[in-house]
């Protein structure tokens, strides 16, 4: 049996079902961002009630948007990628490269738009050699960007020649870290616009149809004349190119580059993605779903500093979450198909 | 019959004024050129070959505008061959195809797309995530001024269609996959006919809907030919082309074997071309079959049901004795032996094997227990294409072959059994460490049937053993079978080609739609068009029923002016999921 | 060593029906499943040689290649765990085996430090290593998670892990007995390679090549659909494969510790990576189904090379590792690209 299984819409009444499957299907009625919107919110009561002036103290609070938002970026990427059935393990390394340029660029003392310009650039081109490899090479996208992971690292280190960089201009960390509106950071802000901007193209424009379709089912897709080599190398630029401007927060955030930075970047990211909801398999998954689950990840190691846990404990957590949002969203889909009155 | 009584009638929908009564836009895009009757898209002289297995040769059909062409014909007969052609899939060796008079080459699935030609076939292409009127515009949505998804246009469109063909429009809300199989097949239609279909093909749509389902889908077809759509009507159930057929063709073993232009067609001929009584070669039965079926069973299955697939299944096989399964695509009898195998769960029923009772929960279990089953998808669940021919035929019995201690699996039994195998079914390849997929089909199968031939049987299920294989082989192949029996194995083999059945079988069940019909004993009386005739539902006990309706077993729908006898044996509501 | 064990000249395959003579040859060269596969290896081999010599003049010394075993023995059984999951098909992957094999070796460091015996110490930490690939196999088989994310999931669980154990610290205090099975020589030639490396590759490779279980893993990584028919116990079998790779972590993570002297609780990012790219150098198919011990051993051989020559050309190890990332991909391109050669060649063959 393929997993036809998915959420019910809301407003949509069931087919009668027998009375011990109700309970099934009224959980089956909520969305899945519904559920994690709730998990979030109620961890920020229980941390209220327990460390409440800790945590909502403004550079905490600021302090974990800022790390939101790095997250949340490339999340949205991530979110299309794997709903083309795809994955990018690589943009941790890409982190390191685009910093790199820019660094390097901010030595040269060239204008700081056009630095900003070249990191994006540079962002999108590494996506697109891990779109054209994955669309033309046929290469299982896992391998493609383990390889190119380590490909960039090289490059990273070679172009930092050893040293680190920090002639980082305060201007940057003044943009990505100061610039508040009260205790939001506008990078929280442009990454909440980032989020509804790729929301409404996934849900309202062509595209967004196109993309959901190739990684549903990419034999239909393929059969209806869908330019689905395109779509992936579309994808992947785009996760290159919000990639670099989570680049650009990191290095706003802490001013200097290094040969480590961005390392296991990558993984916190797939964590968003994942705990949100975006079904690993592709064909299905919700921008938003990368915002809320870069909140719950970084609230959680919010949470463990604050609660003073060893921050050890922070990887464990981290990885029983990427475990527990993938078994989760399965068995879903298998209750799913036992509650499904029709068909 | 009944529905005789209505023929006149339906002779006059081809005309029905009134058809499209909400004034929209008809569907199928009624206003094109050329009239009702107007020929639309012709065959001509279409041959197709495979290897030496010829598909299609010289095959001339037409299908014309506002009219419903059925095709009949067995399992291989070339029908699938004929869509694919059709929808740019194969590309014919000679012959050509006509669209609106002028020749035409359909040189991929878009060309076919752009003629205006679309399929609906029995297991729908689609996505299942996504949402029902996603679906239907995936491929050339409506867009605001802005280029934005109009969603609100789309629904217009689609809710309009699906009023029209009597589809809730509540199913525009929700996802693909959530919907049943018929209500997919629905939204198919509706999406050929928004991407302004002219020729709409359905491929056996009926074989795994309810009935009412089938009764909605007939009205939708009536509706689509009131629009002035041709339709290509693939089916093997004769109720289906009394009910809505305004033509037939006949194909068998790739030849247009017959065409009837005009009701009331004559059934018995078309059941008499369909069985090839004139033109294919049905040996008598050896004399010497019918020594094993007196036989204690072997094998006794009672009650088994597995909804929608089968439905209280009970036989009975004994040592010695060939079984046939005989019957049309989705009879069910496919799943049946996944069931018995241990492949699928059975939801009732009983297995006995030598009295004692069988309840295989995986193959493995089925296989200690002496039972072997030869896949009906020879590709897919058969071969380990990339692997040696040697390690396809061990494959079963490795545990039988490892050294006492050391636990290595021994070369020199591997070579045995490969060379054994490869003598008695006569395989011809270069060398045993050859992979599998250097040989011919038949060669492949007969690796498979060796792997099972070193496994210690006492029941081999062959599912349609030959197909697609050539006539030296096929030969080769019956005569294994009679001898496998001979040595005391029992074997059921299911099978859709009725010489093969009648050449191979001690006795033969006729399955349809899930449930065993009847029963044969292959000792020369049991007249085949009799046996296609049980299979395709045109017995005299049915046509009794259909015109009485009154014993309570189905009900008459009204389809269009056409009376439809419903069997109530579908369950509706409780139908369970899925495959 | 061929996944036809049976077969005396597996070399042998059948004449092209028909087609012009040179798609014919094509044909033939290409269905040979040793050329597909291992073609690749010899060609790499030569190249590294060349290139050791170029970057490192004299790289090929007798100790140097003393010193080349000692390196090659943790990446290489590595290679071999992805080889056994990978094989089986399925999207099989561990991209867990570095932590695993960092929390084993912190276990067994906190263990001696307590006072227990060596042996029993190692043996629990191989019990570890064992249990967390079970749990990885659980994760996959058991909850259908796919091995992708549930085992870059593991990867972090099992950092951390390790990192609680050890309490972020390194550990130092190994009694100097342990230290000679990554330190100590017979002959010139390393003692983890000659007790540890060998073994476990001979052992696999009877295992995986000779065994009921090596053939229903290629089996299974072919045609799932066909194994589960021909009664194989697929769930069972692909479970055990995760389970293997965790006790070969283990070994690694012990092999590692007794090397460098101290347990290290950051697993080591680049095991990965080199795990892949060896296995799939050594002619494991990334999508199941062919793979030996052999041909992985000999690509460990290239890469060890490799990153030797890099060393000692003074070659920065993200420059090197960056290269192994080069050569995964230009290997598993030339993977898919003869795989559709052979498929184009068979058409044209049989039409």
């Amino acid at each position: 049996m393929t997993d036809i299984g998915i959420a019910l819409p809301k407003g949509v009444s069931p087919d009668s079902s027998p009375a011990s499957s109700r309970v099934r299907h009224m959980l089956g009625r909520i969305e899945y961002e519904g559920y994690l919107a709730g998990v979030i919110v109620v961890m920020a009561i229980v941390l209220t009630f327990t460390v409440g002036s800790a945590f909502w103290g403004s550079t905490n609070l600021s302090g974990l948007l800022l790390d939101v938002a790095i997250d949340t970026v490339p999340a949205i990427g991530m979110t299309l990628v794997i709903v083309t059935g795809g994955i990018d393990v690589s943009i941790g390394s890409l982190v390191g490269v685009v910093a790199v340029v820019i660094g390097l660029s901010f030595e040269a003392h060239l204008p700081f738009v056009l630095v900003l310009l070249i990191g994006i650039v540079v962002g999108i081109g590494g996506g697109l050699v891990n779109g054209a490899i994955v669309a033309w090479g046929r290469v299982p996208p896992i391998i493609v960007t383990l390889g190119t992971l380590s490909v960039f690292e090289a490059i990273t280190y070679q172009l930092l020649g050893g040293v680190w960089i920090s002639t980082i201009p305060a201007e940057l960390t003044q943009i990505v870290v100061l610039d508040r509106l009260g205790p939001v950071p506008y990078s929280f802000i442009v990454a909440v616009a980032l989020v509804a901007v790729f929301s409404y193209i996934m849900a309202r424009r062509p595209i967004g149809l196109k993309i959901y379709a190739t990684g549903d089912n990419p034999e239909a897709a393929r059969t209806a004349g869908l330019p689905i080599r395109r779509i992936q190398l579309f994808v992947y630029a785009l996760l290159g190119g919000l990639t670099a401007i989570a680049a650009l927060m990191t290095v706003g955030q802490s001013p200097l580059v290094m040969p480590t930075t961005g390392q296991d970047f990558e993984l916190t990211v797939i964590a968003a993605a994942v705990v949100g909801g975006t079904n690993i398999l592709g064909g299905e998954g919700k921008v938003i779903g990368g915002l809320l689950g870069a909140l719950l990840v970084e609230m959680v190691e919010d949470a463990a500093i604050l609660y003073h846990v060893n921050s050890f404990y922070q990887q464990i957590v981290l990885g029983a979450m990427i475990v527990a949002g993938v078994a989760i969203g399965v068995a879903r889909r298998r209750a799913r198909l036992g509650a499904k009155a029709e068909r | 019959m009944a529905a005789e009584g209505h023929r006149g009638e339906g002779g006059e929908l081809t005309a029905r004024p009134g058809a499209d009564e909400t004034g929209t836009r008809p569907p199928g895009g009624g206003g094109t050129a050329g009239g009702v009757g107007a020929p639309f898209a012709r065959l001509v002289g279409v041959s197709k070959s495979f290897g030496s297995t010829r598909a299609l040769s010289d095959v001339d059909v037409t299908f014309a505008r506002g009219r419903v062409h059925a095709i009949a014909g067995e399992n291989g007969a070339g029908k699938s061959t004929l869509i694919k052609i059709l929808m740019g899939v194969l590309q014919p060796d000679h012959g050509r195809i006509e669209v609106d008079g002028s020749p035409t080459a359909i040189a991929s699935p878009a060309a076919a797309r752009a003629l205006g030609f679309a399929a609906v076939f029995q297991e729908p292409l689609v996505y299942p995530h996504l949402g029902v009127l996603e679906n239907i515009f995936v491929a050339g949505p409506e867009r605001s001024r802005l280029g934005d998804l109009d969603r609100p246009a789309m629904r217009r469109r689609a809710a309009a269609l699906f009023e029209q063909l009597e589809v809730d429009t509540a199913l525009l809300d929700r996802r693909m996959g959530e919907l049943r199989l018929g209500h997919q097949q629905l939204v198919l239609i509706a999406k050929a006919l928004i991407e302004d279909a002219k020729l709409i093909i359905f491929d056996e749509p009926t074989s795994i809907l309810s009935g009412a389902e089938t009764a909605q889908l007939f009205r939708v077809i009536q509706r689509l030919r009131s629009g002035g759509s041709a339709i290509v009507y693939i089916s093997h159930r004769f109720e289906e082309l009394e009910a809505i057929a305004d033509s037939v063709t006949v194909l068998t073993d790739g030849r247009v074997a017959g065409a009837f232009e005009a009701r009331p067609f004559d059934l018995d001929a078309i059941v008499r071309l369909m069985s090839g009584r004139e033109t294919r070669g049905y040996g008598a039965a050896p004399a010497a079959h019918r020594a094993g079926t007196t036989g204690p069973p072997l094998l006794e299955v009672e009650g088994f049901t597995l909804r929608p697939y089968f439905e209280d299944v009970s036989w009975r096989v004994s040592r010695g004795e060939v079984l046939c399964f005989y019957g049309q695509v989705g009879a069910g009898r496919t799943e049946m032996a996944k069931a018995l195998f241990g492949d699928l769960r059975p939801t009732a029923g009983t297995v006995r094997m030598e009295g004692k009772p069988l309840a295989a929960r995986s193959p493995r279990q089925a296989i200690r227990a002496g039972v072997g089953y030869l896949p009906e998808d020879r590709k897919a669940e058969g071969i380990f294409a990339t692997q040696a021919i040697s390690e396809n035929i061990v494959a079963t019995v490795l545990g039988r072959i490892v050294a006492r201690l050391a636990r290595y699996v021994r070369r020199s039994e591997v070579r045995n059994l490969t060379d054994s195998q490869r003598e008695a079914l006569q395989i011809k390849m270069a060398g045993p460490s050859a992979p599998i997929s250097s040989l011919s089909g038949g060669g492949q199968q007969k690796v498979i049937l060796g792997r099972w031939m070193v496994e210690r049987l006492k029941l081999l299920v062959l599912d349609e053993p030959t197909r697609g294989i050539d006539v030296m082989t096929k030969a080769q192949f019956h005569e294994i079978i009679r001898q496998l029996a001979e040595e005391g194995l029992a074997v059921v083999v299911i099978s859709s080609d009725l010489p093969e059945v009648f050449e191979v079988a001690d006795r033969i069940l006729v399955m349809r739609r899930g449930r065993i019909v009847a029963e044969f004993a292959n000792d020369g009386t049991a007249p085949p068009e009799e046996v296609l005739r049980q299979a395709v539902a045109l017995d005299q006990a049915d046509a009794g029923a259909r015109g009485a309706s009154a014993n309570g077993n189905g009900t008459i729908v009204d389809v269009g002016g056409v009376s439809v006898l419903v069997p109530s044996g579908d369950p509706e509501e409780k139908e369970v999921t899925g495959q | 060593m061929s996944a036809a064990p049976i077969a005396p000249g597996r070399a042998a395959a059948g004449p092209a029906p028909g087609g012009s003579r040179a798609v014919g040859a094509l044909s033939r060269l290409l269905e040979s499943r040793v050329v597909v596969q291992y073609g690749l290896l010899p060609v790499a081999l030569v190249g590294v040689l060349i290139a050791g010599e170029v970057l490192a003049p004299g790289v090929l010394s007798p100790s140097n290649l003393s010193s080349m075993t000692r390196f090659g023995v943790e990446i290489g059984i590595l290679g071999f765990a992805e080889m056994v999951v990978i094989i089986m098909g399925g999207g099989g992957i561990d991209l867990s085996v570095a932590s695993t094999a960092a929390t084993t070796q912190v276990a067994l460091a906190v263990l001696l430090r307590g006072g227990v015996e060596l042996w029993l110490g190692v043996a629990i930490s191989l019990a570890i290593g064992l249990a967390l690939g079970a749990l990885n196999g659980f994760f996959v088989i058991g909850l259908g998670v796919p091995a992708l994310v549930a085992t870059i999931g593991t990867y972090f669980g099992y950092a951390g892990l390790a990192l609680v154990i050890a309490n972020g610290v390194n550990i130092a205090d190994f009694p100097a007995s342990y230290l000679t099975i990554g330190q100590g020589d017979v002959a010139g030639i390393p003692i983890e390679f000659l007790f540890i490396f060998i073994p476990v590759a001979i052992v696999l490779a009877y295992v995986t090549s000779r065994t009921k279980f090596g053939h229903e893993i290629r089996l299974t990584g072919t045609n799932e659909r066909a194994a589960l028919l021909s009664g194989i116990n697929v769930r069972r079998l692909r479970f055990s494969g995760y389970v293997i790779a965790g006790l070969l972590a283990a070994i690694v993570g012990v092999v590692e510790s007794s090397r460098f002297g101290t347990a290290q609780p950051v697993a080591d990012s680049t095991y990965l990576l080199t795990a892949v790219t060896i296995a799939v150098l050594g002619g494991v198919d990334i999508f199941g189904g062919e793979g030996t011990i052999l041909g992985v051993a000999l690509a460990t051989a290239v890469v060890t090379i490799l990153e030797y020559s890099f060393s000692l050309a003074q070659i920065n190890s993200v420059i090197e590792l960056g290269s192994v990332g080069v050569m995964l991909i230009v290997v598993v391109l030339g993977q898919v690209g003869l795989k559709s050669l052979r498929a184009y060649a068979a058409r044209r063959s049989s039409a």
